[in-house]
Formats: structure tokens, sequence, C-alpha cells
């Protein structure tokens, strides 16, 4: 149906696909695995014509064809359903379906209309109103919208980006279901997931990638969920980082089963208890997606809990926002630097100072003349490349903007740190910086949650390593007992037999 | 880069300067095309002529608004035609409020010796810029106020020409057997009471079975507010609207529902819905704006309440003037009797006073003006003790506040 | 800027002009853009004034002879400089956290409003001025702020769009000026109230003549003192304060601001009542510098005057003011054009050639040959 020979795409600063071959059998249900930021989007879209890529050669069906647009793909018979669906909400489901369709002249009939979308429903066993109006839809029910609108275009095949994301446990199994029943009807499916279970349900074959490359197209029969996550995370190298013996201190945060939700009000971390100490980092190794992000959020004061409690040093600290979380010594390296980590027009000096200047004793005043001093001592002692202090942070490179973090983070009297996969991204002379500066706050009393997708980090650094599946932890392993086989089974939600105690 | 500005720049301001060479000088224009009213070459800045004597006006509105300001405009235009070594200029639609006071006095700095504000609105200003220029002289019109060495309000008996379409209006109403005659009346001020009591008035004197149907549009110039009136007055039952506000807008209404009216301020005011249009109660500027300058310019002004009446052609009818023909909708056997009242109000026998004189009741069937009692001009203009004190007149005693005995029986004036 | 680029890959055959951003715009680049476009706009005006019968050299040679040719057309420039710089510098205020205050407008009426109530009912005549004044500003600032807290509330609260709410303001604040003055505060039905007290009035400059007879006449009234008390304030807050340096925050990434501990809400709502008391501020110049009475008409537009003027200032008091002194000559100046309408017109071409002009500030124009061509 589909292949796809030699597609490299650069964005500015980063090589999404890397000479990428892709085949896709027709009649097939075919799974693109990988974790975020590994690519799987950038190829979909190409395939889709969404974008058009530097280099490399597509063919549908054994035609070379080249996809100036969405809709020339689709004539070709290929259809892309987003995450984000695009639905006028005030319209009903077949003037949807067929929105945009200019195969439609100027005059319709909607009728017509209406019994075709509800035919192509029943068909494809996507029932589904016509008359409904979409903003009286489910979100289920609106991607089965968006799935018979790609279908009555005369998409051949399909691809789903993340189709699970947005659903309810059984809105998926339902979905899963007529994924299947499409596949047998002919049509090819083509999904893009992080989620190594529903790989494992619902794909024929697996094509799986990291960093921009495709690691191995296997037949699922063929792979287990152990090869797989390896595949998807890499060899476990460690790093080469020195773990001094320290002996840690007291227990300085305590998590109690905490629930969170999410921005769409779903649980996201489950009934979560966690224990750091003095002195250690305990590393949270996970799949992106599975709550991490909500836990650095509700630790460091800026997501409501649910319900549990959080204990700093003894105090019971729950509830509080994220000024007092900062003035308690929480520092907090998040994991997305542009948008939450750093004001991207304000300059360097500024930036170090997002939290602290606050504490300058000068009434209502800023101490502007304390900015720069310290600003200069930062740079000079984290190495920062910049012009200068003045220089706004937008222009800085992603190493150097984590430098900027790190250093404002770290250079406050902290108690805790929460590090979200704080060297993702960066070259590695900057991963080894990163790596220190956490060894030496360690050194010096601070209780570190490592949270991370980057297994190799995690192992290397922490003193504990656990796991975070569907925001439950599925389990703690010392680091003399974390290894990397064990470790990806519990982040795929498989508890081995041998933990199974 | 700088540089490839700078270049562009140039090239811009050169192409605008060629544009401003090359294309004709307007001000060139009037010479060779033969224009009537419009002598004024447009995109001007008023500005004084040495040797002649230069009159100034500042308007409410644009001078196409084929109502109040442009009434003023054909003045001035009169002024400049029929008085020697005058120069006229205008500016329109100057907002009442602070602005107005910045333009009025900018005329005064230039030097114009006579200037002319003509909206309720320019009072104050033009009474504080009055003070500051004592040299020239000022008259403000529909205002209260003035001075006793350069500032004088003027108005006209704008109600005599109103009791005429009060006439024929009735007349009209009782030939349709609606006996019902709808006022859309902007402001619940007394001029507007006025001039509906005085149209009421000179209804009844047609048709004694008539009554007289009011909105209040609170606006001068409103042509949504000024249509739903008309609508709603027509839906009502009336066959005859007249409006106090700015627009013909109500007259052209009625006749698309094939009814009529009578609309205001200009005397080409029915041109509009002629087929409509029963006559227009009209301003007729030009002779006293002459009269007034011609006083400046001998040195004989006198600053006064000027509130000229039917003799001195401040106001008229328009259909019934001299040479003139009645609107064909007019009915026929009212014509001798409208002409007959204005006879009488040229001739001075029947003025605003006689109208006004007991006995008068409101339309709740209270007394208002006992027999034998005329109104004064303060109880005309509504001038009340406090005003009065402070205009250095008498107060009312029988102030406008109150609708006479034909308006409908729930119409009152809003507070 | 962090928005997405303009420029794209066209891997045509055809020339095209492209477009590249700058790195950073420095001052001479703002200048000359600036200058540029001014005379693009003017030569635009140019065309239509020409087209419609007028010489647009004579009409701009008058215009610029009025606004700022004499000590009287500076005088009333000036005066009309000072509600436009206030309520020019509430718009940047609230534009530096990326709020739009589109309600300076019934801000500004709000303001007059109270100044006018202290006026009327709580200034006796005997109070001394410099009290009167205070307590007159006080309440022009409190109005104001009033009218930017509620919807900076709303959009704190519950996220309402703050374009529409304060929009919808203007029009509310507009209908309660006209109930007071019409109604219980009204002149026999006119419109306006009666007049201030004179101790509740700003002195204006020739009522010092008798010490500098130079400036007998002219009108320009202490506020204009507001202009630079204002514009240094609000440089000092946004450059110098913890409270600025939230604001900048929160203006140009707020999920950092979150992050790093602002509070979002207190800060909206603080932001919009600052903006506010500034346009009430205006309110106030004018009932107490100008008319000396509350009326109807007391703005003629000049909270949506002062949208544009902030942007043209690009939200920078100090060139927020210089706009406003501009603009305020060019009104002062085309109110002096008979036909009326100049005014507008050129103050909507020169929006207009600015607001498309805006990108050659941030972006150059390349024309880009394909190689195959060239």
């Amino acid at each position: 149906m589909v292949e796809m020979r030699g597609i490299s795409k650069r964005f500015p600063g980063v090589l999404a696909n890397d000479r990428v071959d892709l085949d896709v059998a027709s009649g097939s249900i075919h799974a693109l695995l990988g974790e975020n930021g590994a690519g799987k989007s950038t190829l979909m879209h190409i395939l889709s014509g969404l974008y058009r890529p530097d280099s490399g050669t597509m063919k549908v069906e054994d035609r070379a064809v080249s996809f100036a647009s969405p809709l020339h793909a689709i004539r070709a018979g290929v259809g892309m359903v987003h995450q984000h669906f695009m639905l006028v909400e005030t319209q009903t489901v077949a003037e949807n379906v067929v929105l945009g369709d200019r195969r439609l002249g100027f005059r319709m009939d909607p009728s017509a209309i209406r019994d075709t979308v509800a035919d192509l429903g029943r068909e494809s066993g996507l029932e589904i109103d016509p008359d409904a109006l979409i903003w009286q839809l489910s979100v289920g029910e609106r991607q089965r919208v968006e799935i018979v609108k790609m279908l009555h275009r005369g998409a051949r095949l399909l691809i789903l980006d993340e189709p699970t994301a947005v659903l309810t446990p059984p809105e998926a199994d339902t979905l899963f279901d007529r994924m299947r029943g499409m596949a047998r009807a002919g049509r090819t499916l083509l999904f893009i997931s992080h989620k190594l279970n529903e790989v494992m349900e619902l794909a024929e074959t697996v094509t799986v990638m990291r960093q921009g490359r495709v690691v191995d197209t296997v037949p699922k029969a063929q792979v287990s969920h152990r090869e797989l996550v390896r595949m998807m995370v890499g060899s476990p190298v460690l790093f080469d980082v020195t773990v001094p013996p320290v002996q840690q201190g007291r227990k300085l945060l305590s998590l109690r089963s905490l629930r969170v939700e999410n921005d769409r009000g779903q649980t996201a971390v489950d009934n979560l208890s966690l224990e750091l100490r003095q002195r250690e980092i305990l590393g949270v190794a996970g799949v992106a997606g599975n709550g991490q992000r909500e836990l650095a959020e509700a630790i460091t004061g800026l997501r409501k809990l649910q319900a549990g409690t959080i204990e700093l040093d003894g105090f019971d600290v729950t509830g509080s926002n994220q000024r007092r979380m900062i003035d308690l010594g929480i520092s907090w390296v998040p994991q997305d630097r542009q948008h939450t980590g750093t004001a991207p027009n304000l300059s360097i000096q500024e930036n170090f100072d997002l939290k602290r200047y606050r504490s300058a004793r000068r009434g209502p005043f800023l101490d502007r003349a304390g900015q720069s001093s310290r600003a200069a001592a930062l740079l000079a002692k984290y190495r920062v490349a910049a012009s200068g202090r003045l220089q706004p942070v937008r222009l800085l490179s992603g190493g150097n903007l984590q430098k900027i973090i790190l250093a404002r983070e770290l250079s406050t009297e902290l108690r805790v740190l929460v590090a979200e996969s704080p060297t993702r991204g960066l070259d590695v002379g900057a991963i080894q910086t990163v790596h220190e500066l956490l060894m030496e706050q360690r050194s010096r009393g601070v209780a570190i949650l490592l949270l991370s997708e980057d297994l190799q980090e995690v192992l290397s650094l922490s003193d504990r390593v656990a796991v975070i599946h569907n925001g439950r932890i599925m389990g703690i392993l010392p680091r003399a007992r974390a290894e990397a086989d064990t470790i990806g089974m519990l982040m795929a939600g498989v508890v081995p037999e041998d933990m199974a105690t | 880069m700088l540089r490839r500005l700078a270049v562009l720049a140039s090239i811009l301001l050169l192409a605008a300067l060629l544009a401003a060479c090359v294309l004709p000088d307007p001000s060139t224009y009037p010479e060779e095309m033969p224009t009537e009213v419009e002598e004024q070459p447009t995109l001007t800045t008023p500005d004084i002529v040495e040797g002649m004597f230069n009159v100034a006006f500042v308007y409410v509105g644009p001078i196409g608004d084929g109502g109040w300001t442009y009434a003023h405009n054909d003045g001035r235009v009169y002024l400049e035609e029929n008085l020697d070594n005058v120069n006229t200029a205008y500016l329109e639609s100057v907002p009442e409020g602070a602005d107005a006071e910045r333009v009025i006095r900018s005329l005064a700095r230039k030097g114009f010796d006579l200037i002319y504000t003509t909206s309720f609105g320019y009072m104050d200003p033009t009474a504080i810029v009055a003070e500051e220029f004592p040299d020239q002289a000022f008259v403000h019109v529909s205002g209260l106020k003035k001075n006793d060495h350069n500032f004088a309000n003027l108005f006209g008996s704008m109600e005599s020409a109103k009791y005429l379409a009060g006439m024929v209006a009735g007349a009209r109403a009782a030939e349709d057997g609606s006996n019902r005659v709808g006022y859309v009346a902007p402001f619940p001020i007394p001029e507007i009471v006025r001039l509906g009591n005085a149209m009421t008035m000179g209804m009844r004197r047609t048709c004694p079975e008539c009554v007289m149907d009011v909105r209040w549009i609170f606006s001068w110039f409103d042509p949504e507010g000024e249509r739903e009136a008309a609508v709603s007055m027509i839906d009502a039952g009336a066959t005859v609207i007249i409006t106090g506000a700015d627009t013909a807008i109500p007259v052209q209404v009625a006749g698309e529902m094939g009814f009529t009216g009578v609309p205001g301020n200009s005397a080409n005011a029915c041109d509009a819905a002629p087929e409509a249009c029963l006559g227009v109660p009209y301003w007729n500027w030009g002779p006293t704006y002459v009269e007034i300058a011609q006083a400046v310019m001998d040195g004989t002004f006198e600053p006064d309440d000027y509130y000229l009446g039917v003799p001195d052609s401040i106001v008229g009818f328009a259909g019934f003037m001299e040479g003139e023909v009645p609107q064909p909708a007019v009915p026929d056997w009212v014509i001798p009797e409208v002409d007959d009242v204005l006879q009488q109000m040229r001739n001075g026998e029947f003025t605003r006073f006689d109208m006004f004189t007991g006995p008068i009741h409101d339309n709740a069937g209270n007394l208002v003006v006992p027999e034998g009692e005329s109104l004064t001009q303060s109880d005309l203009e509504g001038i009340d003790d406090e005003l009065g004190a402070l205009l250095g007149r008498p107060g009312c005693t029988y102030c406008m506040g109150w609708l006479a005995e034909g308006f409908v029986a729930d119409a009152q004036v809003p507070q | 800027m962090t928005g997405g680029t303009v420029s794209g890959t066209v891997p045509s055959g055809r020339p095209r002009l492209r477009l590249e951003a700058r790195d950073q715009p420095g001052l001479l680049t703002h200048l000359a853009v600036s200058l540029l476009l001014l005379v693009a706009a003017l030569f635009l005006a140019g065309i239509v004034m020409t087209v419609a019968g007028g010489n647009p050299l004579d009409v701009y040679r008058s215009m610029f002879g009025a606004g700022f040719g004499s000590k009287w057309g500076l005088n009333d420039t000036l005066v009309k400089m000072v509600p436009l710089t206030l309520a020019s510098l509430g718009v940047a205020l609230a534009f530096r956290m990326k709020m739009w205050n589109i309600g300076a407008e019934g801000q500004l009426l709000m303001g007059a409003l109270a100044a006018s109530g202290v006026a009327l009912f709580a200034v006796p005549p005997d109070m001394p001025q410099w009290l009167a004044l205070a307590l007159l500003a006080a309440a022009g600032a409190a109005g104001g702020a009033v009218w930017g807290i509620v919807p900076g509330w709303l959009r704190a609260q519950f996220g309402v769009n703050e374009i529409i709410s304060t929009l919808m303001l203007n029009y509310v604040a507009l209908s309660i000026v006209q109930f007071f003055v019409y109604g219980p505060w009204g002149e026999r039905g006119f419109g306006l109230t009666p007049m201030f007290e004179r101790n509740t009035w700003l002195p204006r400059l020739t009522e010092f003549a008798d010490q500098w007879s130079a400036l007998r006449g002219l009108t320009l009234h202490l506020g204009i003192l507001a202009v630079p008390v204002a514009i240094v304030c609000l440089a000092i807050l946004l450059n110098r304060t913890k409270f600025g340096f939230e604001i900048a925050m929160v203006g140009d990434n707020p999920d950092a601001a979150r992050y790093a501990g602002v509070r979002l809400r207190r800060t909206m709502i603080i932001v919009m009542a600052l903006s506010g008391a500034l346009a009430g501020l205006a309110g106030m110049n004018e009932v107490s510098g100008v008319v000396h009475r509350l009326l109807e008409h007391i703005s003629p537009g000049y909270g949506y005057t002062a949208i544009i003027v902030a942007w043209l200032g690009r939200f920078n008091p100090l060139a927020v003011a210089v706009v406003a002194f501009l603009f305020g000559g060019l009104i002062v100046g085309a109110d002096e054009i008979q036909s009326a309408g100049i005014s507008s017109l050129l103050q909507g071409v020169i929006l207009f050639v600015m607001v498309s002009g805006n990108l050659l500030i941030r972006y150059r124009i390349r024309l880009r040959v394909p190689e195959t061509l060239a």
C-alpha cells in the first residue's frame, strides 16, 4: 500500500526524520511506536501531505506520489485523523463530513448527503446520527465523525494519530473493534502510539522509531513486550557518572495516596505514594504521558490535589500554592523549557531572577544591581554560551536554556528538586554537565525526584528507581536490582513474574 | 538595510510631491465649472480675507443633512450673495462639548468679525469665547444666553409654522377618516413641547375631533429611531406624521404605507417624498443673517434675545408662501383658511402669544392657562425662576411642560 | 516574538517576494520604518483628497499650521494630548501583560462621572483648590479603576475575553453617563450638568497672565503635569518594581509566570485597575480642566483613539506620549478643515498603513529567485 524510502525532514535544530523507510501492507493494521519526539508524527504528516520531505520518495499503491497538500494525499487515498479534531462545532455531522469536499458542486442536496453519510457509517460500523450537531457529541463520537469524513473522501489508508489519547477505556475498546472491522473490509490502518499495550493488542505489524530513525519493523507475533521496550528506549548504555556513596539523611518529602487529574479531568495520578530522603535521587521511569507531568505539578503546587497529602520535612504542606512551595525550598526543572521554564522574550538576567526577584529587600522595587551581578556570576559558573546577560533567552540553544533553568533552580536554598527529563534534547557535553550538577546537589543534601523517559539516565543516576504506569507506581527497585529489562516491563504495565509476589 | 529604507522613503516622498504638482489644482475649478450653490472648494481651511467682513459658521451636522444644518448653510450662502464685501466660512460636524469651545476659539483668534454657532450645545462654549474676544460678535442660534456687548442669541417662532402644519395635518386626517396625527418628538424639552402644542392647536382648528399621538426618540438625528416612531404611530391608527427630527424619513415611511406627513427644517424637504408631503415648516435664516451682519458692520449691533417671527421671514411654511402651490395631498377646502391664518401671522395679528392664549386645557382636561391670560416668552421657553435669575429674565408662570388638549390622553412629557 | 514564522519554503520556479525575520529590530529600524509608513499614509490619504477635489499639500500645510504652527495651535494640541496620553498609557500598561483593554473609553467616562459627582456634591465652594482637585483626581482614578476591575476580574475568574467585556462596558458607561446628565444631575434635560464651582477647575495658563503676559489666552490646564508624572511613574513601575517584573513575565509567558509563583489573577485585576485608573484620570482632566461640567459628549472617542496611539507607540510610555502629542495635533489640525471627515480619514489611513506595515519592522522583504532562473 505504502512505500516510503529515505525520507528525511529537518526542522530548525532537529533532524526529525533521518532517512526513514516504511512499508505498509494493504489491508493490515500497522502501528508506529516510539517515544515522544521519535519522529512518528512528522513521518505521518509527510505521508498525509501536511509536510513535504526534504528528501526521499513515496509510493502509494505502487504509484510514485508527491503531495503538496492534504488534498493531494486524500486524492491518492491517504487520509489522516489528527489528535485534535478539525470539526465545526455548530454544524451537523453530515455537514462536517462533506465540508471542504471539492467534489461537491456549489449546490448541495442535504438529504442525499445525509443518506450517504448514514450509509457510510453503517458500512464501516461507525454508526452516527448524521443530523446530530458536533458540540452535542462525546469525544469518541467526534473521532468517529473524523474517520467517516476521511472514508467519505475515499481514504483507503487511514492514519490515526494517537487515537486513544483522548478516549476513555471503553471508548478505546470500541474503536479497536471498528478498526479491526475496517481492516477486514480491506482498508489499511496506520496508527501512531507510544502505548505498548494497545500496540500489542491491535497491530499486526509494528514499526519502532527512535530519534528520527526506524529501529525495526517486525510482525507482532514475533516480538515480545520486552523486546519492543528495548527497541523504544534503546540499549541502556549507562552514562559515565560517578555516584559517590553518601549517607542518606532524614525523610524530606512524603507523598501519600495522591490523586491528581489531568486537564481533561481524567485521573492522571492514581493513589500514588512515594518517599524521598536527603541526599537521595529517586528516579521515576515511565513512558511519557503516564502521569509524570501531573505528578510534578502537584508536588510543586501548580496542580490541585484531588486526594492525598504532601509532607515536607515533617510538615503538612498539602494544598500550598506554587509561591509557597517555592518559598519552602522546592525547586523544579520543568520538562517544557520554552513554555513553562522560561519567559522567552525576557533577558537571561531576568530569567535567572524569575523567582528570586521577590526576596530582594527593597520594598516594592527590584534589585537591578544585584540582579546583574548575580547574572554575571551564574553565567560564568554555568558556562552559558550567550552574547551577554541581556540577551533574550529565546535565542539560546536548548542546552544553554537548560543551564539557565538549572542555574536558577539550584542557586536558591533548595531542599527538594523535581527534575523532569532534565537532559532531553541536549548534546553529550551538556548532559554530562547536568548530571554533575545533580550529583553535586545530592551531595549537598538535596532530595531529588528525577522524572525521565530516558531509561539510561534514570539507571545511571538514581539511588532508587520507581516505575510509573497509568499514574500508578508499578514498583520501586533499589539501584542494585534495577535492570533495564525489568523496568521496561514495568513501564509497559507488565509486572514480571519474578516480582509478582 | 537602513540605506535601502531611506531610498524607499525618498522614492515615495518624491512620488507624493509629483502627484501633488502634476494633478490640477482644484482651486482653479470654480471659474471654469459653473456651480450653483457650492462655491466653496472642498477641503479648505476657514480663514479670513483681509479687507472683507468675515463671518464664520459652526455647524453641528454635515451641510448635506437636508435639515437643520442644510438650512443654516442656505442662510450662509444667502448672506454671501446678498451683502457686499462679505467672506464666509464654515466648519461642519463640530461635536458639542470640549471640541466646540476649542474650534470657536480658534475661529475667533483668526479674526472673524462675526461668528454664528448653530446648536444648543454650543451655548456655553460660545459664551465663554465671546468673553475672551470682546471686539468680535457672536450669535448663538437656539440658545438662551447673551451678554451686554458682543454675544446675542437668535431664534424664531417656528411654532407659527408648526401651527399651520397642524392645520393641514388635521384637515388631511379628517379627510382620511382616521382623525389621528402622529408627532415624532426628539427630546422632552420646552422647545419641542411648545412646537407640539402649537401643531396640536392648529390641528384642532381644522379638525376638532382629531387627536395627536407622540413618540419621544431622544435624538435629533436617528434615522432608524425616526422610522420606528413613525411606523409605531401609523400602526396605532395615525394617517399623518409630523416630524420634529432632522430627516424626512418619517414622511417617506408614511408615503410608502399610503399615508402623508410633514417634514421640517429646510424649505426643500418635500422633495424627499413629494406625493406624501403636505408642506414644510422651515427655517429661513438668510435675511436675518444679513440683517445682523449689516448691524455688526455698521456698529449698531446690540446683543439681545432675538426671537423673530413670521413677519421677519425667519420661518415659513413651504407650499403656502408667495408664488407656491400647495402640495397635491393637501385637501382643497383647508387651503383658504391656511392662507388666511398665514396672512394674519404676516400682519402680526396672530403671533405666538395670541396662539397661546387661555383658556388652554392640557390633555388630561385640566385648565392650564385661564381665560384671558397669555403665555409670556419665559412661559413659552420654559424658563423657570432659577434659570430666569441666571439669564436676567422673569421666571415662568405657565411653564412649557404640559401637553395641550388634543394630545392623546395617555401622552406625557417624559421626565 | 514567539509566533510562527511567516516564511515558508516554496519550491516552485517563479521568483517570489519572501519575508525574512529580523533578529532584533533596533530603535533606528523602528524609527525609520515608522517614518516611512507615515509618509506612505500621508501619500495615500493625499490621493483620496486629490480625488475629492482638494490639494493635499495645502491641506497638510494648514493642518500642520493649525496643530503645531503657533502657540495657539500648540496650546490646543497639548490640551488634546492630556486625555490621549493618559488613556493610551492605560491601554499600554494592560497590553504589557497582553491584555487588550478596549475599554479606555468607558473607563474615561466613569472617571469623568465620578469626578463630576465629587465636584457637584462633595466639594463645598470654600474648600481649598488643591484639596478639591486631589479629591476629584482620586474620584476619577477610582471611577476608571472600577471599570477596569470588572473585566479584569471576569477574565481572571472565568476567563471571559477582556476584549469583548471591556468593549461592552463602554456602552454601559455611556448609558450611565447619559442617565446622570439627562436625569438626576442634568440641567433642564440638555445632557449637561451645571458648571462646577471654580475651586474644582484645574487652573489654566491664562490665569497666570498677570505674572507672565505671554500666557494670556492659553487654555492649557495644569492637568498637563499629569503627563510627565504618569510617564515616569509608569516607566518606574514597569522597569523597576517587582510588580512590573511580574507584569512582564505574565505578558511574555503566563505559564512561566505561574511556574515562578506569580499570582496571575491578582496581577491581572490590579493591572486592569491601574489601566482603568489612568483612563479615569483622563476623564477627570476633561471635566475639571476643559469643560468644567459633565456632558454626554465629554469624550469624542479618546478611549478608542488611545488604542491606536498605544499601539503606534509600541506600548512604550515615552513613545506613547510622543504619538499622543502628534495625534493631538492631527486632530486639532484636521478639525480646522472644512468639510469635515478629514480627521477620521487620516486616522483611518494612518492606522491601516501602520498596522499592515508593522511587519516591515519584524521582517525584511527579499526577492527570492530560484536557482534555476538565477
